[in-house]
């Protein structure tokens, strides 16, 4: 069952609920690219909140989905990292470089749409 | 109601305490219980289930001479709990059935005592009490063949001590639990996690922190964004003892776990000089976000959150801006 | 040490059955009495040595067991496989080295983690990573 990706104005939204295979994270991937330039959408969000592991796989794909939606002028945004899986990451290096990160899909959302803040260089 | 129990609290415990499958068969091996034991013990089953409410009440019977079983006889509901389950005990007892099934009903009948507060030494005073009238009912019905007789009550008594071995766990478990309750208390009292304002968090550290703190701190700060939904923590440790460079590493994991959940940290209270010595050591400090002293902080979080704190002093007031 | 009965092996034949292998790990860490955060961390572990697996050997299993030195209760994850080996387990081991290769994150980060953690590998003999966490 490829992950359904939704559109929301020119924002692309996909919910992740279950542990993808390899294959299914890179057709993710792929259909992302595809969509991204179909619609020419400026914003991607991935919502991981039901995955309960994130491993370096995993990790790998969402960057290059982020690099995939920058070369196309767009940004990923991947939301709902739990704290195990937060904690986990980071205790084994995982690193998500380069990748917009936010709490949940609403957080996400207002990131994409630039509430602006008085703080533009939170640089990583 | 404290006293009520619910159906599946025994099966939780039994996982609580990790007795599992192999658990029992070890329990099993080490008071020795065999198949023939097994074979006695069953064989000598009539002798026993015709009397069963008669051997409970002996248990009872022996508790209320005790002063110190008063908690549980005076509780009506826990008492008559236990007096049902007793003389399911003692049926099951000598069924020859003694797995997981059979273990979860003697902790719901340990549960009960230890609702009770019933001390280890007066359950096996009691317990001895009745294992003596089957003794005695045993070598009486074998008085022709008192070896045989001997050898089924020992048989009997196996079990029995497996049953003992699981009641004290019990026990002994749950009047730990207290304790750990109270320690789990302690930890969370040291470590606040405070709401400041709408989607600011401030954690002020103090003490030593070694790995396993650490690990609570981070776990605490990562399940507080969630909850309180923050963007923006100010961790303080102006009041942490030492920061050497483990410290500041977990400080560095901790600022990455929240950058994953969306959140920017802001570490007060590293003065310049430990900052400068963890730079020394090769940190890369300039990964997070460091402020002097804890009110700088707060101002650049908020600074971080769009908002702008203005004096009220009548005068025209800008407005505060929230992302 | 005693390695409690009742061991659970996992084939590791594709990139499915690292979904299986972390899944099964976790369970059988939820059970041992892990909490729910050094459930993730194993079955992270878990995942990368899997994955290991299934890109240098092709194939291999992963064994878990429950172990009980007396004090501690803990568990015991054993990942073998039949391939190339690894040339330079020092190299490997080292961080930098395995992000470059693209070798996941596997060895170094899943050593960091675990308590304890052994690595054996011999040229065209295969590999076995050997580790453990206990209960704190």
């Amino acid at each position: 069952m490829p992950v359904p990706i939704l559109k929301q104005g020119d924002i692309l939204i996909a919910s992740i609920q279950s542990a993808l295979s390899d294959r299914e994270l890179v057709e993710l991937r792929d259909s992302f690219s595809d969509q991204i330039g179909r619609f020419r959408s400026r914003g991607v969000v991935v919502d991981v909140t039901a995955l309960d592991v994130l491993d370096s796989f995993a990790t790998r794909t969402l960057r290059g989905i982020a690099h995939t939606a920058r070369l196309r002028g767009a940004t990923a945004v991947v939301v709902g990292i739990q704290p195990e899986v937060a904690f986990a990451m980071v205790q084994l290096g995982l690193s998500l470089e380069g990748v917009e990160t936010a709490l949940d899909l609403e957080e996400g959302m207002a990131l994409l749409n630039g509430a602006g803040t008085a703080d533009d260089d939170r640089a990583r | 109601m404290g006293e009520q129990i619910k159906d599946d609290a025994a099966l939780s415990l039994m996982h609580e305490m990790g007795i599992n499958d192999a658990a029992i068969e070890r329990r099993k091996k080490i008071v020795a219980l065999e198949p023939a034991d097994v074979t006695r013990i069953v064989a000598i089953g009539e002798l026993v289930r015709p009397r069963v409410e008669q051997y409970a009440a002996t248990f009872f019977d022996h508790l209320a001479t005790l002063e110190e079983a008063r908690p549980l006889l005076a509780n009506r509901t826990l008492a008559d709990k236990a007096k049902q389950l007793k003389i399911a005990h003692l049926a099951a007892l000598v069924s020859g059935d003694y797995g997981p099934k059979y273990v979860e009903e003697r902790l719901e009948l340990g549960l009960v005592y230890a609702r009770a507060g019933l001390d280890p030494r007066v359950f096996l005073g009691a317990f001895h009490h009745l294992l003596r009238n089957i003794g005695t009912s045993v070598m009486q019905a074998f008085e022709r063949k008192p070896r045989e007789g001997f050898d089924n009550f020992m048989s009997l008594k196996k079990v029995a001590f497996f049953d003992i071995g699981l009641i004290v766990d019990v026990l002994v478990f749950e009047r730990e639990r207290v304790i750990r309750q109270q320690q789990e208390a302690i930890r969370e009292l040291s470590t606040p996690v405070l709401q400041i304002r709408d989607r600011l968090l401030l954690i002020p550290i103090i003490g030593v922190i070694d790995t396993h703190r650490a690990r609570l701190i981070t776990e605490s700060l990562l399940k507080a964004i969630r909850g309180n939904r923050a963007r923006v923590v100010v961790m303080d440790v102006t009041g942490v003892a030492t920061i050497d460079s483990r410290v500041a590493n977990h400080i560095m994991q901790t600022v990455a776990a929240a950058r994953l959940m969306g959140a920017f940290v802001v570490v007060t209270g590293i003065s310049s000089e430990v900052a400068q010595s963890l730079v020394a050591l090769g940190l890369e400090l300039s990964k997070i976000n460091t402020v002097g002293d804890l009110q700088g902080g707060l101002e650049e979080a908020e600074r971080m959150l769009g908002l702008q704190v203005v004096r009220a002093n009548g005068a025209a007031t800008s407005p505060i801006a929230m992302r | 040490m005693t390695i409690v009965p009742g061991e659970l092996h996992v084939p590791i034949e594709g990139e499915a059955d690292i979904v299986t292998a972390r899944q099964k790990g976790r369970e059988l860490a939820a059970d041992i009495g892990f909490s729910s955060t050094e459930q993730t961390i194993v079955a992270l572990a878990i995942s990368e040595i899997a994955r290991n697996i299934v890109s240098y050997a092709q194939c291999g299993e992963i064994t878990f067991a429950r172990v009980d030195d007396g004090v501690r209760r803990g568990l015991l994850v054993v990942a073998r496989d039949r391939g190339p080996g690894i040339p330079d387990i020092d190299l490997a081991m080292r961080d930098g080295y395995s992000t470059a290769r693209s070798l996941g994150i596997g060895l170094p980060g899943a050593k960091r983690v675990m308590d304890e953690f052994d690595i054996q590998s011999e040229p065209d003999q295969g590999t076995t990573v050997t580790m453990k966490k206990w209960l704190p």
